[in-house]
């Protein structure tokens, strides 16, 4: 059940038997949410994170005439809101963009991880630093990069991202994001995606259709993107 | 709501759109093109060259057109010189 959030952090760290079994332990419950759902709205007070098991979820922050930007993908093993033990409330919305099924882990619960788990607890820590990592980089993309190196950039992260929870399959993966969606995280319109999109196409980097992205030359598409998985931080590095 | 696609046809060439989006009418369809005419031309102008000669086709689910909106109709242009 937890296999992908396991595989993530064992990416980076030795996670021993009994971690696991504090994680395991840690759940609550488990439940399945039908797509484009906002399941966490700005300001409510949480009692508990939510981690992905299946699925994909973002989050989101909007403007009163409707302009959505959303701010970070979560790919099945992510935590949504780890950050919600130590804010309590949020800042931004938490919506399926597919199916998904996830995870409750209680704010108790993390607590008492704290407590006796001091190595899971910087494990945690990480993962934190970790999304807010790639917040810095989506700044970039949104503040710097053109809008087919900002895509570009995009499917390379999730590339990345996929490969370590064993979601790839070659230079492939499932991703359920419209193309109104992928404007959402790229800060322009559903058409200008669409031509973005094609554009790099013709250029041999990439295909996505139906759900599905095949990255046709992957050294191509990071030159475009210049993409560095360094802040990532897929390496190993024991905290 | 209704399901609206946004053909796009300028410089790059024809590029269709296969999916769409609900919207609430044919007025709204208008202004999500244009908003989109502004995003495509903003990249242009960080490139240094604007093509105003394309267009935004509106067809419904059936391919059938409801309405074509020009790059020009999407933006002001103030060319000549005078007091502002």
């Amino acid at each position: 059940m937890i296999e992908r959030h396991l595989a993530k952090l064992r990416a980076r760290d030795e996670i021993d038997a009994d971690e696991e079994a504090a994680i395991r332990g840690a759940i609550s419950e488990c439940r399945d949410l039908p797509a484009d759902h906002t399941f966490i709205r700005a300001g409510e007070e949480l009692r508990a994170s939510t981690l992905l098991l299946d699925g994909l979820i973002c989050r989101y922050k909007d403007l009163s005439d409707g302009q959505r930007q959303i701010t970070e993908l979560h790919v099945p093993g992510d935590f949504a809101d780890l950050h919600s033990f130590t804010l309590k409330r949020l800042d931004h919305n938490i919506m399926t963009l597919t199916p998904s099924r996830v995870a409750l882990v209680p704010h108790e619960n993390l607590t008492a991880i704290t407590e006796r788990y001091p190595h899971l607890t910087r494990v945690f820590w990480f993962l934190t630093n970790l999304d807010a990592a790639i917040h810095r980089e989506w700044v970039l993309s949104l503040g710097r990069r053109s809008a087919v190196a900002r895509m570009a950039h995009l499917f390379c992260e999730l590339f990345e991202r996929l490969r370590i929870v064993g979601l790839t399959v070659g230079p492939a993966y499932s991703l359920g994001l419209t193309q109104e969606e992928l404007a959402e995280c790229l800060g322009i319109t559903s058409v200008h995606a669409n031509r973005t999109l094609q554009e790099l196409r013709s250029r041999g980097l990439i295909e996505f259709r139906a759900g599905r992205a095949t990255l046709l030359d992957v050294e191509g598409l990071q030159a475009v993107a210049e993409f560095d998985p360094g802040y990532l931080y897929l390496e190993r590095r024991p905290q | 709501m209704e399901r609206f696609f946004f053909h796009l046809r300028n410089g790059m060439g024809w590029v269709r759109d296969e999916e769409g989006c609900e919207l609430p009418d044919l007025a709204a369809a208008r202004v999500c093109a244009i908003g989109s005419i502004r995003s495509l031309l903003k990249d242009e102008i960080d490139a240094g060259r604007i093509d105003l000669r394309g267009r935004i086709d509106i067809t419904d689910e059936g391919g059938r057109l409801l309405g074509v909106v020009p790059f020009h109709s999407a933006v002001e242009l103030v060319l000549e010189d005078g007091e502002p």
